[in-house]
């Protein structure tokens, strides 16, 4: 494509110099609101820093304390941190398993040419609609509903099949649940899009040709559609991921805050919130956002190598 | 050459669209002037957030600036200010309203106080209100100013404990109160006929004076098929109010005086007995019990309690008012109230004065707060007057006199013990331990769990 412009521009300039130009905004919007900030963020995550009253306390140097103190078991003998990474990582699994396996389930139904659902249109948009609801506004239905006097309990009340309210908002499993419910339904929409987009852009004939060797569904499923999927599959996990990590509007409103019963519904972001809150301790705030960023990565990279793993492969065999 | 120069422009452009994050719109600020200004005059805007709408076109002789910025938690005064204040010609009044919940309002005000040096006139805060559990942060910083300094002067008849709140270490006065909350027992006269046998405030008051009584009296209650309270932390201020030492020790260690103690285990002995309800002070849960078919017997609360937020038993369908009536219960306490604060810097110093005078000592309008919106007002000649009253009585409270036994209870209020931390210490403690009455937790993660919960929201804080 670029010698033949070359050419008819008749300049001695070389068009890569434009393509670095064209990328350059998203380089500098990355470096002052992504890459200062992070490192702001580390340097404030090593000062004593954060307000008594209207009293601003510091900011003093104070090293590797705010880490220190973060990794330190409190008299029960548990460390707050790593408490609230297991319920992120389970709330995010609780959520984002099932998401992924009906999206793919409704992506490979919605793209099939053999069933060949009619009102697609319709149901992309339905299946995308909660989406498009506040995380804000849809916690607090769901803590309407469940409440210890909303619809649900009248409901499980009237019916005979509870004969006290249940107080789903203080039962670990239920909090979890309805957090996860939430995510998921949120979710799903957005993610199945992807995977059907991911989908259709596969050759169809290669479906066809394996049709005529004579596979069935399930190995047209894991041994074309999956294979050639993958890089979208990557990516759709990694961003789940990281927006998992991140989860805090949805159980924050539910819980108000709170992440009841007994912190079993606090996420790392909801923790990271209750530094900033009233005491803006921008060095302990600052040390829980450091660590998210590396447990991040870390899981991002674990992720990625292990998933395109069986992409690469093939690759490999065909050198040697 | 030409195209590449348009090449340029258009990425620098994009570049500069993208990188400009914090930019101010000059554009959309400018946008309202007109009408505002026309509308200003008595019935103030419900704006809640909007910046105020520059009143340039506006600007005339007075010196003082054009725009009133309050700061509230709830539209409680609102509603009060706009019916009995004459807001000065030319002036716009804001209100900021920011619900206090986990302390959401007060990081709101700080924000605004600690920027008020720097903000523009019509930006800064020219009054904010504050309640008595971080009135003491705000009156003992430099964020707020000498009322007496401004015009307000005349504390004759305002309650003593009013002034003493809103005083710093040195006794400088720096806000006033426009109600006055001595807290009372609320309890429906129809329970009260059933479980004691008496519905009067005298009788009912003499079976309840003391906490023996009233635990006694749950189990009666119980049997009847009643509760005593709707929530766990009904009677939480009855005692807290009773604290001998406060939050925090000089040294900033945290400390639970023994009436948080006792407040412990008479809500272990509730909870236990099904005396009580296990939900928060302000949930539906508890809400729905003031209903007509509502099974509970005591609530408690000043005057602002039941005219404000028990609008369930107001109800004209469901409800119950007349049904209701109140004594001083087990012990004297009183709970919250609505402080006018006069912050630093303000540019309508003469408005402030003159908006904190009116709600104090103006007779005509503390009179109409009483008669009209069956407040308990901060002036003691005006209280005098109704108490003294025959013929004022209380609908709700079934023609009760209010305020003769609000006058009564106000000789039994102190300020003492208050720390600035006291609003989400109290909220922490509640919500915490509503997780141990719940049975979702044992009493000490409930308590592990207060003492994280106050590393994080107060580092200044020792905790065992």
């Amino acid at each position: 494509m670029s010698k033949p412009k070359k050419e008819i521009k008749g300049g001695n300039v070389s068009s890569g110099k434009w393509g670095y130009l064209f990328i350059l905004p998203f380089f500098i919007a990355y470096t002052f609101c992504t890459l200062i900030p992070q490192l702001m963020t580390f340097y404030n995550s090593l000062f004593m820093n954060y307000r008594d009253g209207l009293t601003q306390v510091g900011p003093k140097f104070v090293g590797l304390q705010n880490y220190i103190t973060l990794f330190t078991p409190d008299n029960s003998g548990s460390i707050g941190i790593l408490k609230y990474f297991g319920n992120t990582i389970v709330l995010w699994l609780m959520g984002a398993v099932p998401q992924i396996v009906i999206a793919m389930l409704l992506a490979v139904f919605f793209t099939s040419y053999r069933l060949n659902i009619k009102g697609q249109q319709f149901f992309k948009t339905v299946i995308y609609m909660p989406n498009l609801i506040m995380a804000s506004a849809f916690s607090m239905l769901f803590f309407t509903l469940f409440s210890p006097v909303g619809p649900v309990n009248q409901v499980l009340l009237a019916s005979g099949w509870a004969d006290k309210a249940i107080d789903f908002l203080n039962i670990k499993v239920s909090v979890r649940l309805l957090i996860s419910l939430m995510n998921f339904l949120m979710w799903f929409g957005n993610t199945t899009i992807l995977l059907m987009a991911g989908i259709q852009g596969i050759d169809q004939s290669l479906f066809e040709a394996a049709q005529i060797d004579g596979a069935n569904s399930w190995q047209i499923f894991f041994k074309v559609t999956m294979p050639l999927l993958s890089p979208i599959l990557v990516y759709t996990v990694i961003t789940a991921m990281i927006g998992g990590l991140q989860m805090f509007d949805v159980p924050q409103i539910l819980t108000n805050g709170r992440g009841m019963p007994n912190r079993s519904s606090m996420t790392m972001v909801m923790y990271l919130n209750n530094y900033l809150t009233t005491s803006k301790n921008y060095g302990m705030a600052g040390a829980v956002s450091v660590v998210l960023f590396i447990i991040s990565a870390v899981l991002s990279l674990v992720v990625y190598s292990s998933l395109s793993k069986q992409y690469k492969e093939p690759k490999r065999h065909r050198k040697y | 050459m030409k195209k590449r120069l348009t090449v340029l422009a258009t990425a620098m452009a994009v570049v500069t669209a993208l990188t400009a994050c914090g930019g101010s719109q000059p554009a959309a600020t400018t946008a309202a002037p007109a009408e505002t200004t026309a509308a200003a005059a008595t019935e103030a805007p419900a704006t809640t957030e909007a910046p105020a709408a520059e009143t340039a076109a506006a600007a005339e002789e007075s010196s003082e600036g054009k725009v009133f910025n309050i700061y509230a938690w709830n539209e409680e005064f609102k509603g009060f200010f706009e019916k009995y204040y004459t807001v000065p010609e030319g002036v716009t009044v804001n209100w900021i309203i920011t619900p206090s919940d986990n302390g959401a309002y007060q990081q709101k005000l700080d924000e605004a106080l600690l920027n008020q040096a720097n903000a523009a006139d019509d930006e800064k805060v020219d009054m904010f209100l504050a309640e008595a559990d971080y009135i003491l942060k705000y009156a003992g910083s430099d964020a707020t100013q000498d009322v007496t300094a401004l015009g307000v002067n005349d504390f004759s008849n305002t309650y003593k404990y009013t002034v003493q709140a809103a005083s710093d270490n040195n006794g400088v006065v720096k806000g006033v109160s426009f109600q006055c909350c001595p807290s009372a027992l609320i309890y429906r006269r129809s329970i009260a006929q059933d479980v004691l046998g008496v519905s009067e405030p005298d009788e009912v008051q003499a079976k309840l004076d003391s906490w023996d009584k009233f635990n006694a009296v749950a189990k009666d209650a119980k049997d009847k098929g009643y509760y005593m309270t709707a929530s766990f932390a009904e009677t939480y201020r009855v005692f807290s109010n009773n604290c001998t030492m406060p939050w925090v020790d000089a040294d900033n260690n945290l400390q639970f005086d023994p009436q948080i103690e006792a407040w412990i285990a008479q809500t272990e002995d509730f909870i236990n007995n099904d005396y009580t309800l296990t939900a928060g002070v302000w949930d539906d849960e508890k809400n729905k019990q003031m209903f007509a078919d509502g099974k509970t017997m005591c609530f408690f609360g000043p005057a602002w309690y039941f005219n404000f937020c028990m609008g369930n038993a107001q109800d004209p369908e469901k409800g119950c008012s007349g049904d209701w009536a109140i004594c001083e219960g087990p012990a004297a306490h009183f709970w919250g109230g609505t402080w006018l604060m006069a912050p630093a810097g303000t540019d309508n110093p003469t408005m402030l004065a003159d908006i904190m005078n009116t709600f104090i000592n103006d007779e005509e309008v503390c009179s109409a707060l009483v008669a009209n919106e069956a407040q308990f007002s901060n002036n003691q000649k005006v209280n005098a007057k109704f108490a003294e009253d025959e013929s004022y009585g209380n609908e709700f409270l079934g023609g009760q006199n209010d305020v003769a036994v609000f006058s009564e209870m106000t000789d039994n209020i102190v300020w003492e013990n208050h720390t600035i931390y006291d609003q989400l210490l109290n909220e922490g403690l509640q919500n915490q331990l509503q997780e141990y009455f719940k049975g979702s937790v044992d009493k000490d993660t409930a308590l592990k769990n207060f003492y994280n919960y106050i590393n994080e929201t107060y580092p200044a804080i020792n905790t065992p």
